[in-house]
């Protein structure tokens, strides 16, 4: 018979509501169905999907919080007669950060009402290619059926399968920005961007904070991951880290965990081997945190059923340009996709292009090429393009030129804060017209500095244009504009503002 | 306590020791009386749809700012009127699919409901002139 809808998507995060809600635009009959699995602790949220819930933005709030907490430190130095220690109170924070999730979570409800998209809180599964069937909170079957379908379930955290107590004891990302009362002393393990922006607003707010890491900085932990992240990014990696220790969290470095018992004072006790001094450790915590990477959500979806290929290794969704699966009229979208970025804006722009190709006669692709991003340590990491590691890879060391500098903000001159590892890079081809490959920044605000000059590197911009603009004084960001001294040349590259 | 004082006020009765905690329960529960939380769709059907009395509905939320102030100064407008209108409480966030069944989109969202249907509304804070004026003009009608 005929389909009930012409786009069903399975997924109410950043993918599948930008989806569902541009092809309501072309007047489609659409459906979108959003359930959450509660963690393994219990717990569970409402629409919007990871960035809302357990993402980007309760993970943003924190750090903001945190960062106040240096600039109250800083103030006193300005003239503001503020009383030390200054302390923070965990569940003030939490209410505020879980009330405003919360209100996201009304407006997307609103919104699908709004632009008359159906809306199930069911956990779907594939009966056939076009039919997906799951169950309401009440235990009523519901029947979708729909000519295209979109998945955009995107992913969970992973729990280690090779630690006693890992799952009984431990909590992830998931839990963390959903805590009623303070975690306390807090082991984020292991090393990777998460747990990184994880362990620094927690040292910022105050709390003991240790991160365990198996090996020296970053070995890719995530080989989906295509797109220049973190990890690859060694000297990036030990700036940040290194500010990290200078500001107050503790590094287990070329270490591993073993179990996790709970104790009597219903503390949780930590054994680790180190590797270095080949000796087994313990310390106790209240609480333990695994950042060990993402799973994609597919297991209760039986893709098998209806064919859709997913990766071996990963597990994710084989997709095309066109964002296709291995099945004609299935689609997806996000981090449930293998290859892709684990990024909102990303996901956000691949729905609205699916859904303007399905629907609105466009045949434009999504440009994965130059995605900026941002990780929120105390220190904050900005990038867009190439690594320094990618371009030579791509293009052999000789043919390219990095550029670079350390600078001091300048409020951090008078709360005589210590900007050693305030850094950027600028990787340019070194023939012809010397195009700006990738860019690389350490320092405050990174996210709101690297934003403009993404658009640059779209734009094919190069070392002489760069030269040619200038700069806003006095900024973090002019010191882009003003990068002058290679890393080939040896120089010490300390540039000082005025 | 702005409930029993109020209460007092109008029955003339001096707050004073043992008058004072008769006042009080009396008080209180007629303020329970008139003002209650929605349970579920079904007991929305039983006491607000199906209500012989008017009632209004207060949609709120946890994470509404605005709620808060608006929440306490309709109540004290409602227990003044002695059951002749009743209040009922909606959380959006406990109740989602009610709230959208009723075209909430903004909170506070006040709807005025008389034998089932509603009969004006209002969205956003008031203070407490247009209040009174939304409940006698729900009693009056």
């Amino acid at each position: 018979g005929k389909n009930e809808y012409d786009l069903l998507v399975i997924g109410g995060g950043s993918g599948g509501l930008a989806c569902a809600k541009e092809a309501a635009q072309f007047g489609r009959k659409v459906a979108v169905v959003d359930y959450v699995e509660p963690s393994p602790q219990g717990t569970t949220w409402g629409l919007g999907g990871t960035c809302v819930n357990v993402g980007c933005i309760p993970k943003k709030l924190m750090h903001q919080a945190a960062l106040l907490g240096s600039a109250l430190k800083d103030a006193q130095h300005y003239g503001w007669n503020i009383s030390q220690p200054v302390h923070h109170t965990w569940s003030v924070m939490a209410q505020g950060v879980q009330n405003y999730v919360k209100s996201l979570n009304w407006g997307h409800r609103v919104q699908l009402q709004e632009k008359k998209v159906k809306y199930f809180n069911i956990k779907g599964s594939f009966s056939d290619p076009h039919t997906v069937r799951g169950l309401t909170k009440a235990g009523k079957e519901t029947v979708v059926t729909a000519d295209n379908i979109v998945i955009a379930t995107g992913g969970r955290p992973k729990y280690p399968m090779d630690v006693a107590g890992a799952l009984e004891y431990g909590i992830t990302s998931d839990d963390l920005f959903w805590l009623k009362e303070s975690p306390g002393k807090t082991i984020p393990l292991l090393m990777s961007d998460v747990s990184l922006e994880c362990a620094g607003f927690l040292t910022g707010i105050g709390l003991d904070t240790t991160v365990m890491m198996r090996s020296v900085p970053l070995r890719g932990f995530d080989q989906a991951k295509k797109t220049i992240s973190f990890t690859t990014q060694q000297q990036m990696a030990s700036l940040v880290t290194e500010h990290m220790e200078s500001y107050g969290t503790k590094f287990l470095k070329r270490c591993f965990p073993t179990k996790v018992e709970k104790l009597k004072s219903n503390r949780l006790q930590v054994t680790w081997k180190n590797a270095d001094l080949d000796t087994e450790e313990t310390d106790s915590f209240d609480t333990v945190m695994w950042a060990v990477g993402r799973a994609p959500n597919t297991k209760t979806l039986n893709l098998e059923t209806v064919g859709v290929k997913t990766n071996s290794e990963t597990g994710k969704i084989i997709v095309d340009a066109s964002e296709a699966t291995s099945v004609p009229h299935i689609y997806a979208v996000g981090d449930i996709t293998e290859g892709r970025p684990e990024l909102t804006p990303t996901a956000i722009a691949a729905g609205k292009l699916l859904a303007q190709r399905l629907f609105g006669q466009s045949s434009e692709l999504m440009d994965y090429d130059n995605v900026p991003t941002t990780v929120f340590t105390p220190l904050e990491y900005g990038c867009v393009g190439l690594s320094e590691e990618a371009a030579v890879q791509r293009h052999g060391s000789d043919n390219i030129e990095v550029y670079h500098a350390y600078y001091k903000p300048l409020e951090f001159t008078v709360a005589e804060r210590d900007a050693t590892q305030c850094y950027m890079k600028m990787v340019c081809l070194r023939e012809r017209e010397q195009r700006i490959l990738g860019l690389h920044f350490i320092g405050p605000n990174a996210g709101e500095v690297i934003q403009g000059f993404a658009l640059g590197i779209k734009c094919g911009a190069t070392y002489p244009q760069m030269m040619k603009t200038v700069g806003i004084h006095p900024t973090c960001a002019e010191e882009v504009t003003k990068l002058h001294i290679t890393k080939r040349s040896g120089l010490d590259a300390t540039v000082t503002g005025c | 306590m702005a409930q029993r004082l109020a209460l007092q006020r109008l029955l003339s009765v001096p707050a004073r020791g043992s008058l004072a905690s008769h006042g009080r329960a009396f008080g209180t529960s007629a303020g329970r009386r008139s003002t209650f939380n929605v349970q579920d769709g079904s007991d929305f059907q039983d006491r607000v749809v199906n209500s012989p009395k008017p009632v209004v509905v207060d949609f709120h939320a946890q994470w509404c700012g605005p709620c808060k102030i608006l929440g306490p100064r309709l109540e004290k407008l409602v227990s003044k009127l002695e059951g002749k209108v009743l209040m009922a409480k909606v959380d959006i966030d406990d109740h989602t699919d009610l709230a959208i069944e009723y075209e909430v989109s903004a909170v506070p969202t006040v709807l005025a409901m008389k034998n089932g249907d509603v009969v004006d509304k209002f969205v956003g804070i008031k203070d407490e002139d247009q209040l009174e004026a939304f409940l006698k003009k729900l009693i009056g009608a």
